[in-house]
């Protein structure tokens, strides 16, 4: 018997498990494989609709605007106290982020657009839009999820101006692709760094700062960005690539080792199946093992297996939408005819991507009545219903935010 | 106006037309093809891909039958790259009539289908999936056809042979004095601009638009647009084509063809081929239809679902157009209409392409005082540099060249099998310069594509080198390629390219969108969801356009077009 199973090891998971943890409980997180930290670019969206007022406001506005959106689940406090406590965790792994919650920053991507994002890794700071200095961007052939000459070329266009180029490899062992990961790789050998240092310094011409793909190295990002910056006489700065992303997997990195060294445990790739309940508390979740079924038991759970994408939320050709973990009641729309709206790029995404467990104040899953159907189980993240957090770009944001709560709320029980 | 002046101008870059311009160039004769779209734009591009035996036809239509036979044999011939010998099955399941069995066989015979009835273990033992409960089986020889490089590489060899072939160019009028047709006014798509085609002879062979075209001269020519909806599955869970044993009706065949497998079709009749949807039901209908095969044919992930429209000739009363005969027909309209200068080739299937334009060849040949014999049936077709990179053809493609007369382009070694792409990648050690991992194309068959002068936008790219039409649909490789596109250095120096690059990303998105909807649910939302993620998250697609740029239009980008442009609604 557990006192507490986190179900999901996205930033929801992760963040209630940190709560968990710092509320004295030894929480055990419990994943069929990573989260969405992993597809996502390490940046922590909170609201990204262009508004002057900043994503604070904005996210303040929408406990009026959008009662049902998983925002108006939390107060301003609430929501600033969850990013200061995550910002204080990144810090204190020597991979700061900034930013603030007062005014969006946009940053480059690699196609060239200029995204807004509220917090970001200070790795990545420099691509500042609003920062003076003509940019360089540089990538290698061997990459093929970031292509610089497309990205400068975008930013031209918008009044940035900006060179694409590429880099050679040194004299590479036998190797035949590259990932992201290999590169990351790569950047924490201090000889590759020295070579793709001299590069950029040839290459930097009247250029201030210097993008690269977000690969900077697994663990040591901070030491290994100063060292360019420092080779090549320029600010360097990342820019998130096509996923595996590596600032997610520092992210997930920063956040098992803390959870861990606070008496957590983990157990990735063990996907739920079904669960068991005794009135009106979960008491026991199985999960898949190769021979037989893996019982766990616990006091309180806390479900943060994510929307459609993390896998929380699975649809079928008949038109049903399933929660995965514990079959609760969803908030979804009503036969696929509803799902889509009629172009891929409308403005207000997809009905089918808001699906998801409706809840009271204290994130408890209601079902279709509004009663509260565990008493034990909290939900955070994107298995919440009423956000399209993709269109809406905050998903990080919502995440760390909702997943703090959860985590505080069980703790506090 | 611009006047061009040839013998033969053919309307229509699908299989019929690419096959006809490669005869005409052949014997000798001067030709030009146009095609309102890119190559294999319109039906041949949209259907399932299936080699007949000529089993399907045996009894309702014996002379497309025996014609799909012969054919057969040729095509394994002339265009091995192209084909996979997949073999066939005809099976009786508990809802099929019994007795249709031993009429099939005996019609088989009759129309010189080869065919061997073989046992349900046998059967069992080479497809474990089927369903067990089938009672009779009889083995044929289906395929799998490649039906956009069997086009591009007959467009190919009717180019070495002096063919003119201009993709986006759409007919916009034919020039009729009296009871001649004597050219037709061409619009080319991406420039504006309009030219006029003088000929001798015009060749429609439009397929389902050989109607619209031949109005275009005042000539009536009756062809029943009907669509067939065809889903592709993510796993090849057979390696064998598989028919039931009964007259062809709706969701009763399954191809295996390169890494899906494709199970069609519907047969709706639609009122205009430029406007058709996808039901639900149809969908709906196909997975039920799959069970009776496959025993848990739903719960495979469905990848995309698409819709193309059978040319069928009407000249007879048919009760449904099921019952229109599969055969071609070439209509000559001096002796049909009393109208000189213009042939339709109508209906016919994609297996018969070569044999439609050989008749279709062979009446104008005669006409023109040209006594070539047609030689289709013995030369080999060469292989697209989209197959292997562009490059000079190495020793290893060009082994076993034949027919090395003028052509340069290399020769096929062999049937296409599935693991060919992955040895191509193996033998190149090109793993490191995989843009599309899904259909493992490498970075030098994308460019490849994007180089050959009829790329205009991606879904070029994806006919050349079935880029995206994998389980992801595009969600890696359209950046990659979107990038690729932008760094070719002719384009680069053009102001217009980058517009069009973004234009180009948002215009294939909502292609790949419009045909992955109607199977969207489970792991394939799932995997649109991640399509989002790269896109909004990580790219920021929706911001660019921010910047006021409109969707179409762009020099040399031909994306949303109204002449081309499939309206697809509910139907």
């Amino acid at each position: 018997m557990r006192d507490t199973i986190i179900i999901g090891a996205g930033l929801a998971g992760l963040m209630g498990a940190l709560a968990l943890a710092e509320a004295g409980r030894k929480p055990f997180v419990l994943a069929k494989g990573h989260g969405t930290t992993h597809w996502m670019g390490g940046t922590i969206d909170v609201w990204g609709a262009p508004d002057e007022a900043g994503p604070r406001a904005a996210v303040a506005r929408l406990a009026t605007e959008q009662p049902d959106h998983p925002y108006a689940l939390l107060s301003t406090a609430e929501l600033t106290a969850a990013l200061e406590r995550f910002r204080a965790l990144v810090a204190a792994a020597g991979y700061p982020y900034v930013g603030s919650l007062d005014h969006n920053v946009l940053l480059p991507t690699a196609l060239g657009a200029l995204r807004p994002t509220a917090l970001m890794p200070a790795t990545m700071a420099a691509g500042d839009a609003r920062l003076p200095g003509p940019i360089l961007i540089a990538g290698f052939h061997e990459l093929r999820d970031f292509f610089p000459p497309l990205a400068a070329a975008n930013l031209n266009a918008q009044g940035i101006a900006a060179r694409g180029v590429y880099l050679d490899m040194p004299p590479i062992e036998r190797k035949l692709d590259f990932s992201t990961v290999t590169f990351a790789r790569l950047f924490e050998q201090p000889a590759f760094r020295v070579h793709v240092g001299r590069q950029l310094r040839a290459l930097r011409g009247d250029a201030t700062r210097i993008g690269l793909p977000a690969v900077l190295g697994l663990h040591n990002a901070t030491s290994v960005v100063a060292e360019l910056q420092t080779l090549s006489g320029a600010q360097i700065f990342e820019i998130p690539t096509l996923p595996t992303s590596v600032p997610g997997m520092r992210l997930f990195t920063i956040f098992e080792r803390a959870i861990t060294a606070a008496g957590g445990r983990f157990q990735i790739g063990s996907l739920v199946l079904r669960a068991e309940s005794a009135g009106e508390r979960l008491t026991t979740i199985y999960t898949e093992a190769a021979a037989r079924e893996q019982r766990h038991q616990a006091a309180d759970f806390l479900l943060a297996t994510g929307g459609v994408a993390g896998g929380g939320v699975r649809t079928d050709h008949a038109g049903a939408v399933r929660e995965t973990a514990l079959g609760l009641p969803l908030r979804a729309p009503n036969g696929r005819e509803q799902w889509f709206a009629p172009r891929f790029r409308a403005e207000d995404g997809h009905p089918i991507f808001r699906a998801g467990v409706g809840v009271n104040a204290n994130l408890r899953p209601l079902d279709a009545a509004d009663r509260v159907v565990y008493h034990n189980v909290t939900v955070g993240g994107n298995a919440l219903a009423g956000a399209d957090a993709i269109r809406e770009r905050c998903y990080a944001g919502l995440a760390l935010a909702t997943g703090w709560k959860a985590g505080k709320l069980l703790g506090l029980v | 106006m611009q006047s061009i002046e040839t013998d033969v101008l053919v309307i229509g870059g699908g299989a019929t037309g690419t096959g006809c311009a490669r005869d005409l160039a052949m014997r000798g004769i001067r030709c030009i093809l146009v095609e309102k779209g890119d190559l294999t734009h319109g039906t041949t591009g949209r259907y399932h891909g299936l080699l007949h035996s000529g089993g399907r036809y045996v009894t309702k239509d014996p002379q497309s039958a025996t014609e799909c036979a012969h054919e057969n044999v040729i095509l394994r011939r002339i265009m091995p790259h192209c084909l996979e010998d997949t073999s066939g099955f005809f099976v009786t399941t508990p809802w099929d009539d019994p007795d249709y069995a031993d009429l099939f066989y005996t019609n088989c015979q009759k129309t010189q289908v080869p065919v061997q009835e073989i046992s349900v273990a046998e059967m069992l033992r080479r497809e474990p999936v089927l369903n067990p409960q089938i009672s009779r089986v009889f083995e044929v020889a289906d395929g799998a056809a490649d039906a956009f490089l069997a086009t591009h590489s007959t467009a190919l060899a009717a180019r070495e042979y002096g063919a003119d072939i201009r993709t986006y160019h759409n007919v916009i009028d034919l020039v009729r004095i009296g009871d001649r047709v004597v050219g037709a006014v061409v619009e080319d798509l991406r420039s504006g601009e309009q030219k006029e085609i003088r000929c001798a002879y015009i060749l429609n062979a439009a397929g389902a638009w050989a109607g619209k075209i031949a109005g275009l001269a005042g000539l009536t020519v009756t062809v029943v647009p009907g669509k067939g909806t065809m889903v592709a599955m993510n796993h090849r869970m057979i390696n064998t084509v598989v028919n039931r044993c009964k007259l062809p009706d709706d969701g009763d065949i399954i191809v295996p063809i390169r890494t899906v497998a494709v199970i069609g079709t519907t047969d709706v009749h639609v009122p205009d081929p430029d406007v058709y949807g996808i039901d639900a039901e149809e969908i709906q209908f196909m997975l039920d239809e799959g069970e009776k095969l496959i025993p848990g044919f739903k719960q495979y992930r469905a990848l995309r679902a698409w819709a193309g429209v059978r040319p069928l000739y009407k000249d007879v009363d048919a009760v449904s157009d099921r019952d229109i005969p599969r055969t071609y027909k070439l209509l000559d309209h001096a002796e049909r209409d009393g109208v000189e200068g213009i042939l339709s080739i109508v209906g016919g299937k994609w297996t018969t392409y070569r044999l439609m334009a050989q008749e279709s060849v062979d009446a104008i040949a005669k006409r023109l005082g040209n006594t070539n014999p047609c030689r289709t049936a013995e030369e080999i077709l060469p292989v697209p540099a989209t197959e292997y990179g562009g490059r000079k053809p190495t020793a290893a493609v060009a082994n076993g060249a034949v027919g090395s007369s003028a052509p340069s382009a290399p020769r096929p070694t062999g049937l296409f099998w599935l693991g060919k792409p992955l040895a191509d990648v193996e033998r190149k050690h090109s793993y490191g310069d995989l843009i599309c991992e899904c259909e493992l194309v490498t970075r030098e068959r994308v460019v490849a594509a994007i180089e050959a002068d009829s790329a205009a936008n991606l879904d070029d790219i994806r006919r050349d080198v079935r880029m995206g039409m994998g389980p992801c649909q595009g969600g890696f490789c359209t950046y990659r390629a979107v990038a690729l596109w932008a760094e070719i250095p002719s384009r680069r120096a053009n102001a217009d390219s980058l517009a069009q690059s973004s234009a180009l990303l948002r215009q294939w998105l909502q292609e790949r969108w419009k045909g992955s909807t109607p199977v969207l649910w489970g792991d394939q939302l799932r995997q649109l969801r991640l399509d989002e993620i790269i896109y909004y998250d990580t790219l920021g697609i929706d911001l660019l356009e921010e910047r006021g740029e409109n969707d179409t239009a762009g020099p040399g980008m031909v994306t949303e077009h109204p002449a081309i442009a499939t309206e697809y609604h509910k139907a």
